[in-house]
């Protein structure tokens, strides 16, 4: 299949970026592992494509206790990043490494899967159980959202249409901390029926995300219970077998964590 | 509307037109009559299409073309090297690594871009990177036997 | 003599090329001038088309061409696809092909596909097994009822044998019934020590091979249509397209191609679409399936419903066995399953009464199609499934339930007919020695072993092929035999071993319809097994010329030369030669004195040769999530003679992982209103290389009498218990046996829990 007829732009910097976005109907291109897809079954029409690979947002660095992962960066980087070599990191290159397959890793990316705001991406999760931001650029200025600011529902961003995410920043879970993603895949897309991200604190504070089950990525009550979180079903897998496996989910992923955090990794 | 692309393919500088909407494996196999990249379907699932875009293994139905500009593109045409068989595509031969052969050259650059990174990765490594390369003849075990012969031969 | 080339691994001959990207598939090819098509498929599964629009597609750039089924110049009546390719006037399945927009390119073509829009009138759609076969159902195809059927109902006469004849109503939908029986089921069971029984259902299961469907037609200047094409049978093709469109059966030559894999799928379904329109517009045509338009467009294997009671006695003797079939044909009139898989049903065993029932019915759901030994798995998930349980319920070893009652060769299969050398016992004994068999009641909580067995009885079907010496000396196999399944690389050793030739120095070519010696299509499990022995024949006759050449040449008697490694030489003088390559130099070049060195082999082969697996399956299940893992497979499969064991162990590998495919994952679903939900890899899984164990092959061989050097087909005995075992498996980790193929963690999940297993 063929996408429908689209004017292709590569944009040199984010401000021009940002100018060709001004086109009705324009579309931001990074990995296209997500929009090409959509494209060629022709569900989206956008006018132009401003692919933004060319553009220097790909870097993952500590900042203090921050952790910045660029825009651009993608699920490869993610799982071969050094920075992300310690407990209370590596549920996000567990996370990385759990999605789709080699090739899309290679292309896939953290902002791209974020704007894109599939309810049944892996990463949001675990960003949400990390407590992190969205740095985003328009010609307004920039701003930061939360993740659970950012995804509002399927497919659906608080993005403004020439507004783009730079980066994608996370507060460095104190020594001692430990994280990990888990999930159940459907065994065709490989997309999580049921996806958590969790992340255990030394204090004995912990977070748990999930994903897959409802619109958006939700973060579990302190309580641990699933019985008012919001899950959808279909025919595949019915709303009793996902609310269901969400709690398996949210369960292992928090096990792993936990292991890690206690250090023995 | 056609536009200009420039890239290097298999080692040679090529320019071609291209339409905005073209695909990467269309430029190759229609443009540059590449066949041996092959189209499996449309969902970006199967792999039968993956080349090596500047040395990693991407899936060619899923990168326009245009999006492909200045880089080194890598299909299958060009692993054997002056008519010998690359370590990888011996191995395939040797340990019967294919059937009917559509999968073939897209699992070959797959394997290219792993053993890359990973000189000698356990059966559940080698699994787990096939995971985007569909086969629907041999089971994949003689893959994965295939792809551990052909990384003891490149340790060699 | 020196070494048998015959049980020696070697890569397929076809391998360099395929690892190269050397191979030209059918979608390859170029072509002068070429247009491209995409078509425009059905939104209703049942529906009168009121009118087709085209203006618009027309108007928009490159679009050359919107053609419907008017606009095709076929002139055979009925409804199967070659007579068919655009619907006419009434759809009868969501996705079947109603209009082709012929473009410049392929992007062009899908553009106007968007801008055609068809008007349709909806009908009742039957989507519905059980309910399409009562009477008062709705007829899946009107224009079948217009032609002479029935309206209310036809009585499907089921004979029972001698007593009475039992008849059941029936709608009109119930294109086909079948009955098999012998002695009294009721009183066999009636006296048995156990019985058990259940309702076992498989979904439509999709060929999934991962090459498109794929055709390319053109006209010669002088008329000729040229199809080449990614087919698993020229022949068949040609006949097809002669039937079609009323050309001289000489003006078709049909090229099959090198094939991405086929499975069953890849007969004539393109073909008339990419003839039609090339005939049409006189111009070359390429359909090239997306895989969205395989998915929906093309045939897939039958849905089935099977209700099976089977009974045996304490000391481990199968008593009766009564089925009752139901095989979903969706819009095929022209044949189904139900016969095959009513036979199959009985397994590998002997009966004392069965009364075996298979009724095919149409739905509007698909054209149904062949698959890998159609109509197989489905009968051996319900009895081998049954079995064990019945072992159980007799409290008999499984194994030795299944090897006591084992047909062997000269016993009464329940078609009647006599059981060929069958290596059912083989198998099953070869399994028990596994190491893996031995740990059955060792295993660790939430494993469970599975056992299962099944055989495909084989086809026949007259072929020929020819062996030639080329100028350079190479032995040079003719058939016409598509390689679907490495036949070839069967072929070079076949021809190799009976001329005395190293295998290097053969090479075998596919030719096409105009100039090929005859062999039907791919499929069946039985091209070695009849081309086969036509290039042994072949290779032998050519042999003949060669020694009476080199007799000439050397003054030497025939009988006292012998062929070594392509040089001919006096026995017990070897330095008395000369080779191949010389003797054919002097046979192919003006004013030569020998007959080109040639044969022409055929083989009409009559008896059977069934091919048996047994397999043996380790998973694990997830009691949360109902995942199934499988841990390892092993398969025992007789296969007559491993003429070359690498590429059997492919057939049995590739088999067996198609079962796991079927146990597991596949499944095409339609909803309600019959259109399709899963009609991409997004929702159809196959197997992928983390979700397939390793999988263990133990060759056994039988000899088949009848073929080369003993071997048989062997290419879908594999998949027939596969799924079987699984399923045995799982209910040996879990204590819950599935009813419903695939088991997905969902299902299984359900099962486990206790509560209602999703549809
Ligand atoms: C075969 C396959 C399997 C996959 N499996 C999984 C899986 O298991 N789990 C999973 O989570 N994902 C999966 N994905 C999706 C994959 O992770 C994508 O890479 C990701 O969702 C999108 O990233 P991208 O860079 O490719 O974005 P693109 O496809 O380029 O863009 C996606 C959307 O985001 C917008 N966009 C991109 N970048 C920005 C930006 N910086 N600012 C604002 N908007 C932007 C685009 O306009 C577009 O709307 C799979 C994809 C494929 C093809
Ligand atoms: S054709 Fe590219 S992934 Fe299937
Ligand atoms: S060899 Fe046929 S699909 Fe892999």
């Amino acid at each position: 299949m063929i996408p429908a007829a689209v004017g292709y732009h590569r944009a040199t910097s984010l401000e021009d970026a940002l100018e060709a976005l001004a086109e009705p109907d324009a579309k931001a291109l990074a990995g296209g592992q997500s929009l090409i897809p959509v494209l060629k079954l022709r569900i989206a029409r956008p006018s132009l494509l401003v692919d933004l690979g060319g553009l220097e947002l790909r870097s993952i660095e500590r900042d203090g206790d921050e952790l910045r992962i660029g825009a651009l960066a993608t699920w490869k980087d993610l799982t071969s990043s050094l920075e992300l070599d310690s407990s209370g990191l590596a549920g996000l290159a567990d996370c990385a490494s759990s999605i789709g397959d080699l090739q899309v890793r290679n292309r896939g990316t953290i902002g791209g899967s974020l704007a894109h705001a599939d309810p049944a991406s892996d990463m949001p999760a675990m960003l949400l159980a990390l407590g992190a931001r969205v740095e985003t650029r328009s010609p307004d200025g920039e701003r930061s959202l939360s993740v659970s600011e950012l995804l509002v529902g399927p497919f659906t961003t608080a993005l403004g249409e020439r507004e783009l995410i730079t980066a994608v920043v996370l507060p460095v879970p104190p020594p001692g901390s430990g994280s990990g993603y888990a999930s159940v895949e459907h065994p065709a897309s490989g997309f999580p029926l049921a996806g958590a991200g969790a992340l255990g604190r030394p204090d004995g504070t912990k977070a748990v995300a999930i994903t897959g089950v409802g619109a958006r990525p939700q973060l579990v009550p302190e309580s641990g219970s699933l019985d008012d979180v919001e899950v959808y079903g279909d025919r595949f897998a019915p709303e009793s077998y996902r609310r269901h496996l969400a709690g398996v989910v949210a369960a292992r992923a928090l096990e792993i964590a936990q292991v890690r955090s206690e250090g023995r990794r | 509307m056609p536009e200009p692309l420039s890239l290097v393919v298999n080692g040679e500088p090529r320019r071609l037109e291209v339409e905005g909407r073209t695909l990467l494996v269309h430029a190759l196999r229609d443009g540059l009559g590449l066949t041996g990249t092959h189209v499996g379907c449309d969902t970006s699932q199967c792999g039968a299409c993956t080349v090596l875009v500047d040395g990693r293994a991407v899936k060619s139905c899923t990168l326009l073309a245009l999006q492909a500009e200045g880089t080194e593109v890598t299909t299958i045409e060009s692993l054997a090297a002056d008519g010998e068989l690359h370590a990888i595509q011996r191995a395939f031969v040797e340990h019967h690594g294919l059937q009917c052969g559509y999968c073939t050259p897209g699992m070959i650059l797959t394997v290219h871009d792993l053993l890359e990174h990973d000189h000698d990765p356990d059966e559940e490594t080698i699994r787990r990177a096939l995971r985007g390369n569909y086969c629907r003849c041999t089971g994949y075990q003689p893959v994965v036997e295939s792809v551990r012969a052909a990384a003891r031969a490149l340790a060699t | 003599m020196s070494e048998s080339l015959i049980g020696v691994a070697r890569p397929r001959i076809d391998a360099p090329d395929k690892v190269t990207g050397a191979t030209r598939y059918a979608a390859d090819g170029y072509v002068h001038g070429l247009l491209h098509a995409r078509l425009v498929l059905s939104t209703e599964a049942h529906a009168r088309i009121r009118g087709v629009e085209k203006d618009a597609a027309l108007q928009l750039d490159g679009v050359v061409a919107v053609l419907t089924a008017a606009d095709l110049p076929v002139v055979k009546s009925g409804t199967d696809r070659a007579a068919e390719p655009l619907a006419r006037d009434e759809v009868v399945f969501a996705g079947q092909p109603v209009a082709l927009v012929v473009a410049e390119s392929e992007a062009a073509a899908e553009d106007g596909v968007e801008a055609v829009v068809v008007d349709y009138e909806p009908l009742p759609a039957v989507v519905d097994l059980e309910a399409a076969m009562t009477p008062g159902a709705p007829p899946a195809r009107l224009s079948a009822e217009e032609a002479g059927g029935d309206l209310e109902s036809i009585h499907a006469g089921v004979d029972k044998g001698e007593d009475d004849a039992e008849e059941e109503q029936l709608s009109a939908n119930v294109l086909d019934s079948v009955t098999r029986g012998s002695g009294d089921v009721a009183a066999a069971l009636e006296a048995s020590d156990a019985v058990v029984s259940g309702t076992f259902r498989t979904p439509w299961t999709y060929q999934a091979y991962i090459e498109p469907q794929v055709s390319t037609a053109w006209l010669e200047p002088n008329g000729t249509l040229v199809v080449s094409t990614s087919t698993q049978g020229s022949f068949v093709t040609q006949n097809e397209l002669f039937r079609a469109f009323g050309l001289d059966f000489d003006k078709i030559r049909v090229i099959a191609e090198p094939l991405g894999g086929a499975f069953g799928g890849k007969f004539a379904l393109v073909e008339p679409l990419a003839a039609g329109a090339a005939l049409a517009l006189r111009r070359p045509v390429r359909v090239a399936l997306t895989r969205t338009e395989d998915f929906q467009a093309t045939n897939p294997a039958s849905a089935q419903i099977t209700e099976l009671r089977i009974g045996g006695r304490k000391d481990g003797t199968l008593t009766g066995i009564e089925a009752r079939m139901l095989v979903d044909r969706g819009s095929n009139a022209g044949w189904g399953v139900e016969g095959i898989t009513s036979l199959l049903v009985a397994g590998p065993y002997r009966w004392e009464a069965f009364d075996l029932r298979g009724y095919g019915i149409q739905t509007n759901r698909f054209t149904f199609g062949a698959y890998r030994a159609p109509g197989a798995p489905t009968a051996a998930f319900a009895l081998e499934s049954l079995v064990d349980e019945l072992a159980e319920e007799l409290g008999v070893d499984p194994l030795e339930l299944r090897l006591k009652n084992a047909l062997v060769e000269g016993d009464t299969a329940v078609s009647g007919n006599p059981v060929p050398t069958f290596g059912a016992v083989e198998v099953l004994e070869r399994i028990r020695e596994h190491p893996l068999w031995a740990r059955r009641d060792s295993l660790p909580e939430g494993e469970g072993l599975g056992l299962a067995a099944g055989y495909w009885p084989g086809g026949n079907e007259p072929a020929a092929a020819v062996c030639r010496v080329d100028s350079d000396g190479i032995l040079t196999v003719i058939t016409s035999a598509a390689d679907m399944s490495g036949v070839n690389s069967g072929f070079q050793v076949i021809a190799a071993e009976a001329f005395g030739m190293p295998p290097d120095r053969v090479r075998v070519v596919t030719t096409d319809t105009a100039s090929g010696p005859y062999a039907g299509a791919s499929g069946g499990s039985k091209v070695t097994y009849t081309v086969g022995a036509a290039v042994l024949k072949a290779a032998e006759a050519a042999r003949e010329k060669l020694l009476a050449a080199a007799s000439q040449e050397l003054e030497i008697a025939p009988d006292d030369l012998e062929v070594v490694e392509g040089v001919v030489r006096a026995k017990g003088a070897p330095d008395r030669s000369i080779t191949v390559a010389e003797l054919s130099r002097k046979a192919l070049r003006f004013g030569g004195r020998y007959e080109p060195i040639e044969g022409h082999g055929g083989s009409a082969q009559t008896r059977g040769a069934p091919s048996v697996a047994a397999h043996l399956s380790h998973v694990r299940v997830d009691r949360e999530t109902g995942e199934v893992e499988l841990l390892r497979h092993v398969i025992a499969q007789d296969v007559g003679r491993a003429l070359n064991p690498a590429l059997v162990e492919g057939q049995m590998r590739g088999g067996a992982t198609q079962g796991i495919g079927w146990a597991l994952f596949e499944e095409l679903a339609h909803d309600e209103d019959g259109r399709l939900l899963t009609g991409s890899f997004l929702d159809y899984a196959i197997p992928v290389a983390e979700r397939v164990p390793p999988i263990d092959t133990l060759i056994v061989e039988v000899p088949a009498p009848d073929g080369p050097f003993g071997a048989k087909g062997i290419g879908e005995a594999p998949v027939v218990a596969a799924p079987a075992a699984v399923v045995n498996a799982v209910a040996a980790a879990t204590g819950v046996r599935m009813r419903r193929l695939p088991m997905t963690p969902p299902r299984v999940w359900a099962a486990l829990t206790g509560t209602e297993e999703p549809s």
